[in-house]
């Protein structure tokens, strides 16, 4: 018997070991190997590179570019993150009402859902055609007297920018949704039934009961957001001229990496400093949102709510 | 309060539905029709376009195929090394797997693809730049399918039927191949879905290790499309773009049910 047990542990190696393997290869080295370029002056076609320490850093530091882009990347992110959560919380609280009873709810689900399966690049595309000059926004925005004449939107850095946003939200209201109603119906009704006895009103619930208990969620959407937001590229990049304009107004932070090792040389060294800088920045902000979320965590509501949790798990 | 909620509900998915109507609807139309105004109706210039499409040296066909390929190789990887290291996880006792098991949630959360630059010039000097290896391979460590696959495991295996498959002399691997994945198929389907669909969609990755033309996948023809070539071919743009997403509208029609409980169950820990 203890034989076995041996040679039990000794397959938990062997089956995790081409992951492994794989990580080792196709993850670590290549975020290692960035890093080593990043203190380098590589391009594409010289062979040779020599080791220039920090300079990388402070040229990128002292570009207006690549604040540009730092800048333009939370923006986008913020201002689609807010609205896709706000909404996604409201549909979410509707669609798991046990008093509204909304019909079909799956139905609705899944075809909110649908955008976020699209190929971005597709998307991009469509929006393109869509705003484009002789596009159909400009025909119904003339046709129902919105406009006097056709207008270049997508020359517009307000309207440009706007539209990164809202195809953002558009693709990603809908899963935001799938996995808040989740982490809803998780929360045991009995919860909710002791505070109906003691007279709670359902803005008091959803701010004693869901929203505490959606924290881990909350922070999973947070972060999987910011992480996937801060590397934002199809969208901006395939919207307009593939340089994040116009006058830079949606030049994210992965475009700016790719401009510099598409550059006539193939900077690779400077593109990975800027990859560098922007995966420090997401990791620390993300630790961040962690960090601040936990803090509060571990005081007020949720004590209150686990002394009601033992022994009513079980009902639903 | 009911009718103010269904006429929001309404409103969303007008917004959520009318782009996409738009675009297979112009698929169908003549530019000439297009520049005339907006219709919800189709018409019947699909094959007119399709001619258009094709004739101006953009090879839709080959890119169909390409990304086809790359999906279903891309799902094969994903979906079998990434259940074996489940597997792995969920089965095995041995020191540190708590540890991994937790690294692997970080990963999931790592911003992996900031390091293209230096995946690119390895790549380079191994060779393996504008070759698919260079997208399918890195998904033998695909983080996400990894901590669904462990989620999905834990729900259902059966200690009793792996010991005893043991004591029929199974090999450890035998059980993995023979007793676990049948069991599991549903959840592989539900992480091929996915897998797939991540492949079909990527555009970062593969515009920036693959250059030859001919091994361009549809999101990096799209580039072309919205390019000069086509400028005034509005039908035809259209009818391209509409060959890169409706096979995946078709897969969400199927799986639609898959799909949604896939995303809940990679989120929320039971």
């Amino acid at each position: 018997m203890s034989f076995s047990k041996v040679r039990k542990e000794y397959y938990g190696y062997l089956f995790i070991a081409p992951f492994i393997i794989g990580f080792l290869l196709f993850g670590l080295y290549p975020v290692y190997n960035t890093f080593a370029l990043s203190f380098t002056n590589t391009t594409i076609m010289s062979s040779g590179a020599e080791f220039i320490g920090f300079k990388n850093f402070e040229r990128l530091f002292a570009d207006k570019f690549f604040w540009t882009a730092i800048k333009n990347t939370w923006l986008i992110w913020i201002l689609n993150f807010i609205p896709q959560v706000g909404i996604a919380l409201l549909l979410s609280v509707w669609f798991t009402s046990t008093r509204l009873r909304i019909k079909a709810v799956g139905v609705w689900r899944a075809i909110f859902f649908l955008p976020n399966l699209l190929v971005p690049a597709a998307v991009a595309a469509l929006f393109f055609s869509l705003f484009g000059f002789y596009g159909p926004v400009n025909q119904f925005m003339v046709r129902a007297g919105f406009l006097e004449e056709a207008m270049h939107f997508l020359q517009n850095k307000t309207v440009a920018r706007g539209l990164v946003v809202f195809i953002q939200w558009w693709m990603w209201f809908g899963q935001t949704i799938i996995i808040l109603m989740a982490g809803m119906t998780s929360i045991p009704i009995s919860l909710y039934e002791a505070a109906m006895v003691d007279g709670a009103t359902a803005t008091q619930m959803f701010r004693r009961i869901t929203m505490p208990l959606l924290k881990p969620i909350m922070i999973y959407i947070f972060v999987t957001s910011l992480v996937g937001g801060m590397q934002m590229f199809d969208i901006p990049f395939l919207l307009t001229d593939g340089r994040g304009g116009p006058g830079n107004a949606i030049l994210t932070n992965n475009i700016h990496m790719y401009l510099k090792f598409a550059s006539s040389k193939g900077h690779i060294g400077a593109a990975s400093t800027v990859g560098v800088v922007v995966f420090i920045m997401t990791c620390i902000a993300a630790l961040g949102i962690f960090y601040f979320l936990r803090e509060k965590d571990s005081s007020g509501y949720d004590k209150s709510i686990r002394k009601l949790l033992p022994g009513k798990k079980s009902e639903r | 309060m009911r009718i103010f909620i269904y006429a929001v509900l309404i409103i969303l998915l007008i917004v959520t539905i009318v782009p996409i109507w738009l675009l297979i609807v112009n698929a169908t139309r003549s530019t000439s029709e297009i520049q005339q105004g907006i219709s919800i109706l189709p018409s019947t210039h699909l094959l007119d376009n399709y001619d258009i499409l094709l004739g101006r040296g953009l090879n839709m066909v080959r890119g169909f195929s390409n990304s086809l390929f790359v999906a279903v190789a891309s799902t094969i990887i994903t979906v079998y090394f990434s259940l074996l290291t489940a597997y792995g996880i969920v089965v095995y006792k041995f020191k540190g797997k708590q540890l991994f098991s937790n690294f692997i949630v970080v990963l999931v959360l790592i911003p992996m693809q900031l390091s293209i630059i230096g995946f690119y010039q390895y790549m380079s000097k191994l060779g393996l730049t504008d070759n698919y290896a260079s997208l399918i391979l890195p998904l033998i460590a695909n983080a996400g399918a990894v901590f669904f696959g462990k989620q999905y495991l834990e729900s259902i295996v059966i200690h009793d039927l792996i010991d005893a498959a043991r004591i029929d002399g199974a090999s450890e691997l035998g059980i993995f191949h023979r007793v676990m994945m049948p069991i599991a198929a549903p959840g592989a389907a539900t992480m091929a879905i996915f897998a797939f669909v991540a492949s079909w969609n990527n555009f970062f990755n593969a515009f920036i290790l693959i250059s030859s033309l001919d091994k361009y996948t549809l999101p990096m023809l799209i580039r072309t499309l919205s390019g000069d070539v086509y400028r005034t071919e509005y039908g035809a743009i259209y009818l391209g773009l509409a060959i890169t997403i409706v096979p995946i509208i078709i897969i969400y029609a199927i799986f639609s049910r898959y799909i949604v409980s896939g995303i809940a169950m990679g989120a929320v820990k039971e």
